[in-house]
């Protein structure tokens, strides 16, 4: 490992909604000194933190794509990628932690655990990624850094340990007392940038000493050294250091740390704890699938003479041309190298090679292992592997969920299309989860997403960064259909009247499938359905589930099994197979009692407890069930599982519910039946659509 | 077919045994107490009871001032499980995804939820939630901090709703914990609120169901069940079975 690679830290910040995420990323890039002006979110002085590098962004006050960030502290070079807040963006989250060796876990000091944290918890979780928490504005009425250390060890099940304690708290926040060094710190001049130590006040002394202990007998289990050294009575900072880190590392430890970005308190400790607790890319056992193996799983080696392998995990398209983000696990990349896309197996040359910092970049020779850096002109989609030639290695892929909310979307007039067209191309090779078709009967074009809010978000930058003005149809939820039962099918396609004939029979049955969408099994014997002609009847089945008979939508979950059929000599052809399993399916799938169904979300609604009653009032009347409610004093969070179609417009709603006090975070969980009136609602409408497309 | 693995669960259960001798089960308006030490399987026993409910049909609402709710739903899925493996009710697991929609969990913590306070939740799930709950559970509700008036509004509160309402009591302390005629000391003062009694005592190696107070008789009495070490179920005592 070269000293280049000990010496880095990719971390992610990722927190709930409104923790001050962006903020304390802007105070990071502050005291690192790439920025020499400190910017709010919601920017008074009408610039907006550096990190939001999108208009719309500094507008909403949320951060919406990731930008990743390099900044030396302490002779370390740390990659930040700013990852969004909301569930919508989901993909984003999940493709950047994909590529970070490490965490801070951003918690707000009076919200503590929120849904959105349990959900980048699982997340983290899921990737393995060691974190460390940071308790945020501890400025704020009711802030309670302890609570929430509680609240990260019984909600999340970690083993959290506070690292420093708080000089005061809310409007008398005065500094921290590091629990390592046992001194007191405090931020004076300006913009709180210097720290200036201190002995630790008096009467915070006991209560320092009792956390300390706390610390070290959490610390000592990971260090047979150190549980000496506090036997004996005198553990070093080193010792401790080390202890925590290692602890960390293995996920069985998460110390925490406390602050207030806003009011510039902590921020500088909080980046010496990165250096000291957080791994280096070389501490992370990261592994690929050799595909010259046959798919078998293969350790990556972070040494920067070996054969490279890098990830590009997201790709921009700005101004100066194409820009992909890319990691690099093994070996280094240098200017000139040649890579083979390992998906594609194409070749590409190194062209330029740049480290961003939100919105600037510099020019660099080469990106030793671990490094996160971008490339110029490299055509890929975001999760391609690259490698040395010789090495045919995949990092596995990224997971991508399907989009379940779709919008028709038509331009004002001709110079609008052409610049639509042009920004939907864009979107959806930066996001997999946005996606566009035209629909071949209305002849629209669809937008499809994860959330009304994700969808909203692409319109507002279709405006704003190509003066694509579009007018946007009703959202309309993707629904599913689903066989009911087994049934039995027997049809024979005929056509022998003049001409080439066409002639097929095929018999079988269609069952529903409990895991996967679509399954086919041939079981014809004795030639009875020519064997070139099986794939046909797969192709027809295929074509036929991707359109229901009840609403038009795609039926899932069927497993066809094709028993027997009848060809003719001459008349039978792949087309005539194809057609006979599609009309088979269209005239049996009905008779299986189908059924439709709708995406079911996972809500959690976050608020204060008086506002409780309204808030399962508003569940109940969205067909949706509450699965529980958790009431901690005054904060209350209920989790329910409501329609996707039902929760339109909610959050207009839980707004004027609650006067604007709970928010609610969305994710989809499932698909479920819909109830047999809504049911015949949507097949009505489906047929008064025919009915006027059929006009046209 | 679910109805009728629904009719086979309902009938098999050993819980048939204790409505018998409640004539009927708790009833609605009343408070029935599980009382026991820690960690002899009153949660286990609640649970097991609301999915003997909810297999009926019965909405429950499940209040919980301790346990995580993941650590409740597990709980569940775990008695569904064991149930599944018994002889006679193979398709409660079947069932399952299918009748919690009738469960909703409630979780309060401990310190600060004041009696008022959660019954002003209950009923908000209930009336606005539109929640038509028939039984409440109310696991890890602390004995020592809750006074006759307590248990007094919950019973307002079981009869204006139309409820029945289970709690558990964990016995702690010294020796003795129990009275000459088997009534928890902790309970001692409260039991003038409350209309069934069980409490669940190792005998040998056995945890045994010992009716206490029940409507019509106060002579403690065995109920013929017993907690299955292994899996957490209520089970019929051998000598019960044997009787059948």
């Amino acid at each position: 490992m070269s000293t280049a690679t000990a010496r880095m830290r990719n971390i992610g910040i990722s927190a709930h909604i409104d923790s001050g995420k962006t903020t304390l990323t802007e105070r990071i890039l502050f005291y690192c000194k790439k920025i020499h002006r400190i910017h709010e979110v919601k920017g008074k002085d009408g610039v907006g933190a550096t990190m939001d590098s999108m208009d719309l962004e500094r507008e909403r006050g949320i951060t919406i794509a990731s930008a990743t960030t390099n900044v030396s502290w302490a002779d370390h070079s740390i990659n930040i990628i700013d990852t969004p807040g909301h569930v919508d963006f989901t993909i984003e989250v999940e493709r950047s932690l994909r590529v970070l060796d490490s965490a801070v876990l951003v918690l707000c000091s009076v919200g503590g655990v929120q849904s959105q944290t349990i959900t980048v918890d699982r997340q983290l979780r899921r990737y393995n990624v060691p974190f460390m928490a940071f308790v945020n504005k501890l400025d704020r009425i009711g802030a309670n850094p302890l609570k929430v250390r509680d609240q990260i060890t019984e909600k999340l099940g970690h083993n959290a340990v506070l690292m420093q304690m708080p000089i005061g708290l809310e409007t008398g926040l005065k500094g921290l007392v590091d629990l390592v060094a046992m001194k007191a710190l405090y931020f004076d001049g300006p913009d709180g940038e210097i720290v200036r130590t201190e002995e630790i006040p008096a009467e915070l002394a006991a209560e320092a000493s009792a956390l300390r202990e706390k610390l070290l007998d959490a610390a000592s289990m990971f260090s047979d050294e150190l549980t000496e050294a506090v036997l004996e009575g005198r553990p070093t900072e080193a010792l401790i250091r080390a202890a925590v880190r290692r602890g960390t590392i293995a996920r069985k430890l998460v110390p925490v740390f406390i602050g207030s970005a806003y009011k510039n308190k902590g921020i500088q400790p909080l980046l010496d704890a990165v250096v000291h607790y957080l791994p280096n890319p070389a501490e992370i056992h990261y592994q690929a699938v050799d595909l010259d193996a046959g798919g078998a799983e293969r350790a990556l080696t972070p040494d920067a003479e070996a054969k490279t392998c890098a990830l590009a995990f997201k790709l921009e398209d700005g101004p100066y041309g194409q820009l992909t983000y890319i990691r690099v696990y093994q070996g280094s990349l240098r200017r000139g190298d040649e890579l083979v896309n390992t998906r594609t197996e194409q070749k590409i040359r190194v062209g330029r090679l740049v480290r961003m910092h939100a919105d600037a970049m510099s020019d660099i020779d080469e990106a030793p292992c671990g490094d996160i850096v971008a490339l110029f002109g490299v055509e890929c989609a975001s999760g391609d592997t690259f490698c040395s030639p010789g090495l045919h290695l995949a990092m596995s892929a990224l997971y991508v969920p399907e989009p379940v909310i779709s919008l028709a979307i038509t331009p004002v007039d001709k110079n609008a299309a052409d610049r639509m067209a042009k920004a939907l191309g864009r979107f959806t090779k930066e996001d997999p989860t946005f996606r566009t078709y035209v629909d071949p009967e209305s002849s629209q074009t669809i937008v499809q997403g994860m959330g009304e809010l994700h969808l909203e978000v692409y319109l507002e930058r279709m405006k704003r960064e190509y003066r694509a003005e579009v007018r946007a149809g009703r959202p309309e939820v993707a629904y599913r259909e689903a066989l009911g039962r087994r049934v039995d099918f027997d049809y024979t396609h005929k056509k022998q009247t003049g001409g080439a004939g066409q002639y097929a029979r095929v018999i079988g049955y269609l069952e529903p499938l409990a895991k996967g969408d679509y399954e086919f099994a041939s079981e014809v014997k004795g030639g009875r359905i020519p064997r070139d002609f099986i794939p046909s009847c797969d192709k027809g089945f295929k074509a036929a589930v991707r359109k229901g008979t009840l609403i038009g939508f795609p039926v899932i979950g069927v497993r066809v099994v094709l028993t027997d059929g009848n060809y003719h000599p001459v008349d039978s052809s792949d087309i005539a197979f194809q057609t006979a399993a599609q009309n088979a399916f269209r005239q049996f799938y009905p008779k299986s009692g189908p059924q439709i169904l709708e995406p079911v979300m996972k809500v959690s609604v976050e608020g204060p407890s008086e506002f409780a009653g309204n808030v399962f009032g508003s569940i109940s009347q969205r067909r949706g069930m509450i699965v529980s409610s958790v009431e901690d004093g005054t904060f209350s969070r209920v989790d329910a599982e409501v329609p996707l179609s039902e929760m339109f417009g909610y959050s207009t709603v839980l707004r004027s519910l609650t006067q604007g006090k709970a928010e609610f975070t969305m994710e989809f969980l499932r698909y479920g039946r819909v109830p047999a009136a809504v049911a015949e609602l949507l097949m009505e409408q489906h047929l008064e659509r025919q009915r006027r497309d059929g006009r046209k | 077919m679910t109805l009728k693995i629904k009719e086979e669960l309902v009938k098999r259960s050993p819980l048939r045994v204790l409505e018998r001798s409640l004539a009927g089960g708790l009833g609605k308006g009343r408070l029935g107490v599980l009382a026991s030490r820690k960690g002899v399987g009153k949660t286990a026993c609640l649970v097991h009871m609301a999915a003997d409910k909810l297999i009926q049909g019965k909405p429950v609402i499940h209040v919980s001032y301790s346990s995580r709710v993941d650590y409740i739903i597990t709980w569940y899925e775990d008695i569904f499980k064991e149930m599944d493996k018994k002889r006679g009710m193979k398709g409660a697991l079947a069932i399952y995804d299918e009748i919690v929609r009738n469960r909703v969990i409630m979780n309060f913590k401990q310190d600060g939820a004041r009696t008022e306070q959660v019954l002003r939740s209950l009923e908000a799930m209930i009336v606005h939630g539109n929640f038509p709950a028939e039984t409440l559970i109310v696991d890890g509700l602390d004995f020592a901090r809750t006074g006759t008036e307590d248990l007094e509004r919950f019973k307002e509160f079981a009869a204006r709703l139309g409820l029945e309402i289970w709690f558990s009591a964990s016995l702690k302390g010294e020796e003795p914990l129990f009275d000459g005629s088997g009534v928890p000391v902790l309970l001692g003062e409260l039991m003038s609120a409350i209309d069934v009694l069980i409490t669940l005592r190792h005998q040998g190696q056995q945890v045994q169901f010992n009716l206490v107070k029940g409507p019509g008789r106060r002579v403690p009495k065995a109920l013929g069940l017993r907690l299955d070490p292994t899996t957490l179920l209520i089970a019929r005592t051998p000598a019960t079975r044997r009787s059948r």
